[in-house]
């Protein structure tokens, strides 16, 4: 019988109350950021959080659907927006930061590395984050599109599921070269692989990144914290971790 | 709707069914009934892909095909090809991937024949390869029927794989199922929703065939 | 095992003894179909094996035939087609056509093996085996399987293929009146060593004493109490019958039970009959 009671006991501990965890929804390229921004955050307010990370895309999907996500951190406008049309969301989805493009590259140098140098021989594939669904995509093909390049180097483009698998498409030298975050190149994972240039960033619409808050009912235990970190997102000391891995 | 990737997968699926039926064949035979030391280990790399999740083989093959890497670098001096991103390296990737699909029923139907028939054809002075050809092979059919299928399936079924080596090209390596993955990403689900269904159906359709077909050699064979 | 054992040509050996004594393993290292630890295998004048000198020619040279207990026809091809495979590129395909005639297959010749009976069938593989002109044919219990009427039929066929293409013969059996009717020498084999090589009269008739008497053997079925006397049925050699037995005996009878009668042979009554 006391076996029984203890097994039953660790069964039950096993299965979680639903926890009081606030969660944040986080796209791919803000990752890194995040791991800062939450440290800071728990420090100063005492609240635990936890983050995950997925596309944009799968995210939206995933809050569509249920999923029980309080903050929602975008890597554009375009996927909270519908969300807050849907209905999702607590107020209107506002910009945090904006993106920063650049080019990459694992063996060409930084003298050399620039948009003409796709079209060389040197350059078999550009790994571009598909545009579809990836801003620093879309804003891969403006540039090229402002450039001219488009038609001659299409036959080049190879395109990443999101932005961490264009960097592994880049850093494994699969493909010479690609576009890219540069909140990716500066995280620490990524730091000194191979060398990248700042694109000229009139050639390219700004690439705004907006949270969400997501509804939460009033009497939900985790409607105040939700409500602390959104607030924190917008803050000085939150904007000075961003800008630290290059957004703006 | 784009019948694009749809082509392109089932043109996928056909050809990497069709290598694997010539590479499988003597390894199924190999394996069947050749006496050696190590079967298991030889077992166990081609069974490998049954358990290994895509992503594993995916990201190996990444590293393999790039030509930053010995491999991917011999390939690309010696040919001039490139693997990572073109189809031949989505036909090598799933070669690989399907492997054991297309070599463990016909191995089964090699071993579920008496071994009198390969015995009595050695007796009437043919050597292997004709049992094999002649006696062996013939007598197997469902088995190999359900290799082929299972493998076309499993072909047009791959995903984690091409998405990590396929780098998403129209009409190159943007198959059906990254298609879908794609339009959801999009948000885009009617889209999504037409692949999937062409998907189901042709998937259904090609299983249905394959059980009615197995069920009526097995109802011959039985039937005396 | 250990088996030393010569054979003159053109004769039929049978091999016997109880089963797991190693007759099939034997059979099918002549074949070479597999292969002993230590051993010699001549035949005329070329050496099939020797292990001494890692000798070993491979079953498709050794010309035998072979005939197996569960036919081994191949299930993808008619009869006709199942003689031919045994054909090489540039034999003549008659032999084909005289040997489906000769066995009366010619009807059969478009069937495929499942559609024959077991007595076809082992008609058509024993007519396979003959296909190459084996100088030697193999038989592993080859008639077990069928009849009597059946069995009769195939020894004499295998009689009257060995007279016509005068092969040698070595054959598996169980069967006493297959050994007597089929083969001039026998060998009998215990746990993988021959313990007696002879003619089948000097291996078997040698111990026979001339008997009066009979053992039978029965089963009782049903008891009853009849008069002073016990009417009890049994069933000896397939067959009901009555017994009359004294009344003391209740006590040991009941159904199931197993009993021997010893019956006298005065004035035998034989009737001889044939099975064709």
């Amino acid at each position: 019988m006391r076996w029984l009671s203890l097994l039953l006991f660790l069964f039950f501990a096993g299965c979680d109350k639903p926890s009081d965890k606030i969660i944040i929804a986080t796209a791919a390229n803000v990752q890194y950021v995040m791991k800062e921004i939450q440290q800071e955050f728990e420090k100063e307010s005492g609240k635990k959080i936890q983050i995950v990370v997925g596309s944009s895309g799968k995210l939206t999907t995933q809050i569509r659907e249920g999923a029980p996500f309080d903050v929602f951190v975008s890597a554009d406008v375009k996927y909270p927006q519908e969300i807050f049309e849907k209905g999702g969301g607590a107020e209107k989805p506002k910009v945090y930061a904006l993106g920063t493009l650049v080019l990459w590259s694992k063996d060409i140098a930084e003298n050399d590395l620039t948009t003409d140098v796709l079209t060389t021989e040197k350059v078999k594939k550009i790994a571009v984050p598909n545009p579809k669904v990836a801003p620093y995509g879309e804003a891969a093909i403006q540039v090229l599109a402002a450039k001219n390049l488009l038609k001659t180097i299409e036959k080049k483009l190879v395109y990443g599921e999101s932005i961490a698998q264009t960097a592994q498409y880049i850093t494994s030298g699969s493909a010479e070269a690609g576009f890219n975050a540069l909140s990716i190149v500066l995280s620490d994972e990524m730091k000194g692989k191979g060398h990248y240039v700042i694109i000229d960033s009139t050639l390219y619409k700004p690439i705004q990144q907006a949270a969400i808050l997501l509804k939460h009912s009033d009497d939900s235990p985790k409607k105040a914290g939700s409500e602390a970190f959104y607030q924190f997102l917008y803050s000085q000391k939150a904007k000075a971790i961003f800008r630290k891995y290059g957004y703006k | 709707m784009d019948f694009q990737p749809l082509l392109l997968t089932f043109k996928l699926a056909t050809i990497t069914s069709l290598i694997l039926l010539v590479v499988s064949l003597p390894i199924a035979y190999w394996l069947a009934f050749a006496k050696f030391k190590g079967r298991g280990v030889v077992e166990a790399i081609i069974g490998m892909p049954l358990v290994l999740p895509p992503s594993v083989i995916g990201f190996y093959l990444l590293l393999a095909f790039s030509p930053s890497y010995w491999f991917g670098n011999f390939i690309e001096s010696i040919f001039g090809l490139r693997l990572v991103f073109s189809f031949s390296g989505l036909v090598i990737a799933s070669v690989l991937y399907s492997l054991p699909f297309m070599v463990y029923p016909i191995r089964a139907g090699l071993q579920s024949l008496p071994a009198s028939l390969r015995e009595a054809s050695y007796t009437l002075g043919k050597n292997e390869w004709d049992t094999f050809f002649k006696v062996l092979l013939p007598n197997c059919k469902p088995a190999l029927l359900t290799a082929f299928v299972l493998t076309f399936a499993h072909t047009v079924g791959e995903f984690g794989v091409v998405l990590m080596i396929g780098g998403n090209i129209p009409g190159v390596t943007k198959v059906a199922s990254v298609a879908i993955y794609n339009e959801v990403e999009a948000l885009n689900y009617p889209a999504a929703n037409q692949y999937a269904m062409v998907l189901f159906a042709v998937t259904f359709l090609i299983l249905l065939v394959v059980y009615s077909v197995n069920n009526s050699l097995l109802r011959v064979r039985q039937s005396s | 095992m250990e088996v030393s054992l010569g054979l003159g040509a053109g004769s039929i050996l049978a091999l016997t003894g109880p089963s797991g004594a190693g007759k099939t393993t034997l059979l099918r290292q002549i074949a070479g179909l597999a292969k002993p630890e230590f051993g010699r295998i001549t035949f005329k004048n070329s050496i099939w094996l020797d292990t001494e000198k890692t000798l070993n020619l491979p079953t498709q040279q050794r010309n035998i035939g072979f005939v197996f207990q569960d036919y081994a026809l191949f299930p993808n091809m008619s009869v006709r087609e199942n003689l031919a495979f045994a054909l090489s590129k540039n034999d003549n395909t008659e032999i084909v056509d005289e040997l489906l005639a000769e066995t009366e297959l010619t009807q059969l010749a478009s069937r495929r093996p499942f559609q024959l009976s077991g007595g076809q069938q082992q008609r058509v593989a024993l007519t396979r085996a003959l296909v190459r002109k084996p100088d030697l044919l193999l038989l592993d219990e080859p008639f077990t399987a069928l009849d009597y009427q059946m069995r009769y039929q195939l020894q004499n066929l295998l009689l009257r293929f060995q007279q016509h293409y005068h092969f040698t013969a070595i054959l598996v059996t169980h069967d006493m009146g297959e050994i007597f009717r089929l083969a001039q020498k026998v060998a009998v084999m215990e746990n993988g060593k021959l313990v007696n090589v002879g003619s089948p009269a000097e291996v078997f008739l040698g111990k026979a004493t001339p008997e009066s008497q009979f053992d039978i053997y029965g089963e009782v079925l049903s008891v009853e109490k009849q008069n002073d006397g016990l009417l009890v049925h049994v069933l000896i050699n397939h067959k009901i019958s009555i017994l009359n037995l004294p009344l003391e005996m209740l006590d040991q009878l009941s159904p199931g039970k197993k009993f021997l009668l010893q019956h006298n042979l005065g004035a035998p009554d034989i009737r001889l009959f044939d099975a064709d």
